[in-house]
């Protein structure tokens, strides 16, 4: 977003810049601490009846550089082993990737404790709480993420939480983050809220009836989420290289990897 | 004899042992009853009150208290000491539902009380001990979690366990040998009312009536609450009639 | 020296990822509530925390924390009314629709969230633990007076830190009857009779001021604060979204909805002829 209007940068795209790119044009605050980068990417997710999906673009930046193709930006919480295998949750963050990480080893180590402490493993809605609160944390010195939070509730209907970078944060049927998230976001409410659609014929102009929403159904999800990535990569330098899933359902999580363009 | 226990306070004797949380135990031993019954409905709690003076106020003798809306707890033992063991448990079940949005679940609450007992000594990270001796208080713990109704025991040594049915105090253990005998696992939570007074009646040295005993419940619909004068009334008369 | 001795007599690894005490935090079975928040590596924290977050002087921010807000209450014969919007924007971007700025404090009383939507939500929350801590502790209901002055003293200690919230508390007990208070991050508190908040707290003022009166009804009440929030919604950018209404009563509050403000602006257009500024030819 914010990036696509700066100017390029004349220092050689370091992943750690002394200063805020944006800042070094117009009034320098504070210019010597800049703790962060902003690498790009996106996410998104969307909850259906029974299943939530999770997804990310999988390209790393930092400025104009490509750092690397395959960086996930979802990650599976609270499971057993090294791999998280029998997790049901799964968080994304996109931002600064350092900051990312830190979170998602905060809530994971979080999430396992809890599962020793109390004998249970972690419900979404506990898990999101927490979250919050880890970010609020560090509301003085903030983490450089939007987080999303994707699971299965009680009555194992598909639960997303979305979150600020300080830890306000929503339940909700679907939520786009990071760079192309202005672009994403318009084409999810239109797409799964149903925004300004109506039902054809039920009136004349004002008292046309608005579309209800609906749960969708999982292989429609699917597309939904492709085609919201295929045409962000089309639109935004920061989004590319692949696309990956996680089908959250009753039966554990399903990893799905797609290609995007390269270029 | 004497001079070797008072030597070995919170250490181990050379035998073995921890004689002030073995003199603890035997605090407890003096108080009064305390008897807590789990059903599949509910757990019901009950105590003794020993009311020592006809001037004394009965309702400000407190030995049953709410520590959140699905949990309570009874005591017996120094109850001063069981102050600051509920405001422990109350701060740690808030602080829980603050970071989880969930209520604490029971048996985490009785393990967060233990581990507030065994401050005597100094803690696990290093940390000063936080009292001179240990608590001289025990509690029965009943809760209403996702697992159905449980009921807790917790000591001064710092450990717990759960029961079915559980008498503290000094009837202890005639009132336990009585509900080894009378509790079964199809116990109605009003049967297991009776069951507490009528044991309690068993073991109390005054003459049990609606005012000298107090009588709680831990059920999903209500949550923890102590009994209104009436029900109190009640379930005495149902006691007698039996 | 000893200190010296101690950082290389300890084994490497003891270095490694978290601090102690943050390890034994993220162990515990519930964080303590010490309230110790991370501090940024820098002596002028709250300036640095300004040039990272504060949009309105500096549009470009790297992060952007949601603002934006028409929240406003009100007393009256029947109780206290609250109502919002619920639009949540960072910067020019609409966040959130459907945000939730009532917090249900617990089943006696509310508060609003204006400002910082991360900073409403997480000390309303606190201030719900306390409340009921307060209820354990003294068997009975706190009144609204000592629970905004709890609000207003913690954040009050956070003062100059970059707190950004202006929140009302609206409850009722039975020694205080209906009570409503204003706290915001500066340290204000104030008690009163009707407030607005926000972005849009000039536009519902007019629409409030206007209308008000103590001896309303409760229809023409949640009426008023129906209508004072579609104004504010109308004409400030940063409200929108969904009016979110509630009416705090003697034994508890009642949601009376959240409901889309656009069907709800073309009714009042349509069939009580307001807004007669706006066409609503289709042509």
């Amino acid at each position: 977003m914010a990036s696509m209007y700066s100017m390029p940068s004349t220092t050689p795209g370091y992943s750690f810049p002394s200063t805020h790119p944006m800042t070094a044009s117009g009034p320098r605050q504070h210019a010597g601490f800049y703790p962060y980068t902003d690498n790009g990417g996106s996410t998104l997710g969307i909850s259906g009846k029974d299943f939530t999906i999770m997804a990310g673009d999988t390209r790393s930046t930092s400025g104009y550089n490509i750092n690397t193709r395959y960086e996930p930006k979802l990650f599976k919480i609270g499971g057993d082993g090294p791999k998280n295998e029998g997790a049901t949750i799964v968080l994304s963050v996109v931002g600064f990737a350092a900051d990312g990480h830190a979170l998602k080893e905060r809530l994971d180590t979080v999430a396992k404790m809890y599962k020793y402490q109390h004998g249970k493993p972690i419900s979404v809605a506990a898990c999101a709480q927490r979250l919050s609160h880890i970010l609020y944390d560090k509301r003085f010195f903030p983490f450089y993420v939007h987080a999303i939070l994707g699971g299965l509730d009680e009555n194992g209907v598909g639960a997303l939480y979305s979150y600020d970078p300080v830890g306000s944060y929503e339940r909700e049927q679907c939520r786009a983050a990071g760079a192309a998230s202005s672009l994403i976001m318009p084409f999810l409410d239109n797409q799964v809220n149903f925004k300004n659609q109506y039902i054809p014929g039920s009136g004349e102009g004002h008292a046309l009836q608005q579309r209800m929403p609906e749960p969708l159904p999982r292989h429609e999800v699917e597309e939904i989420v492709q085609d919201a990535f295929t045409s962000a990569v089309e639109r935004h330098i920061e989004v590319g290289d692949g696309l990956q899933m996680f089908v959250i359902t009753s039966n554990g999580i399903e990893e799905i990897y797609k290609d995007l363009k390269k270029d | 004899m004497f001079i070797a226990r008072s030597e070995y306070g919170n250490t181990f004797s050379p035998e073995g042992r921890l004689f002030q949380v073995e003199y603890s135990l035997e605090a407890i031993k003096l108080g009064s009853t305390a008897i807590g019954v789990a059903t599949s409905e509910g757990v019901i709690l009950g105590v003794e009150k020993r009311v020592t003076s006809t001037l004394l106020e009965t309702s400000s003798v407190e030995k049953i208290v709410e520590i959140d809306r699905h949990i309570g707890c009874a005591m017996s033992g120094l109850q001063a000491d069981a102050r600051s063991m509920i405001e422990h448990a109350r701060v740690t079940c808030q602080n829980h539902a603050f970071h989880y949005n969930e209520p604490l679940r029971v048996e985490s609450c009785t393990q967060a009380i233990c581990d507030l007992a065994l401050r005597f000594g100094e803690g696990a990270e290093g940390e000063e001990s936080i009292m001179s001796r240990p608590f001289g208080v025990a509690l029965l713990i009943a809760g209403f979690d996702e697992d159905g109704p449980s009921l807790y025991h917790a000591e001064p040594s710092g450990t717990f366990y759960r029961y079915d049915a559980k008498a503290i105090g000094s009837g202890s253990e005639g009132a336990q040998a009585e509900l080894q005998n009378e509790f079964h696992k199809s116990l109605t939570l009003a049967e297991a009312e009776v069951l507490v007074l009528k044991t309690l009646k068993q073991v109390m040295e005054e003459k049990l009536d609606s005012k000298n005993v107090q009588l709680a419940s831990v059920t999903r619909e209500r949550g923890f609450r102590i009994y209104e004068d009436e029900e109190m009334a009640g379930v005495v008369g149902r006691l007698e009639s039996n | 020296m000893d200190s010296l001795v101690a950082q290389y007599s300890r084994p490497a690894f003891s270095n490694e990822g978290y601090q102690e005490q943050e390890q034994q935090e993220l162990a515990d079975v519930a964080p303590p509530l010490s309230l110790k928040f991370a501090l940024p590596p820098v002596a002028q924290q709250a300036a640095w925390l300004r040039a990272m977050t504060d949009d309105h002087s500096n549009p470009e921010v790297p992060i952007k924390i949601a603002h934006g807000t028409t929240t406003l209450a009100f007393r009256f014969q029947g109780g206290i009314i609250v109502a919002t919007d619920s639009r949540a924007t960072a910067g020019n971007w609409i966040a959130s629709q459907t945000v939730k700025k009532v917090i249900e404090i617990n089943s006696c009383l509310l508060g609003t969230m204006a400002g910082g939507a991360a900073d409403c939500q997480y000390w309303l929350a606190y201030l719900g633990m306390q409340c009921r801590l307060h209820e354990l502790r003294h068997k009975k209901r706190i009144s609204v007076a000592a629970a905004s002055k709890i609000l207003a003293n913690l954040v009050y200690s956070y003062k100059g830190m970059g707190l950004s919230m202006g929140t009302m508390c609206a409850g009722v007990t039975p020694q205080e009857g209906p009570a409503l208070y204003y706290i915001d991050s500066d340290g204000t508190r104030l008690s009163g009779n009707l407030f607005c908040v926000g972005s849009g707290q000039t536009f519902a003022y007019g629409v409030l001021d206007a209308e008000y009166s103590y001896d309303l009804s409760e229809e023409d009440a949640l009426e008023l604060g129906r209508r004072s929030i579609l104004a504010a919604t109308h004409r400030d950018a940063f409200s929108g979204g969904y009016i979110n209404l509630y009416h705090v009563k003697e034994d508890g509050w009642v949601k009376h909805g959240f409901n889309d403000t656009n069907p709800i602006f073309w009714k009042t257009k349509l069939e009580k002829g307001e807004f007669s500024n706006v066409t609503a030819d289709l042509e």
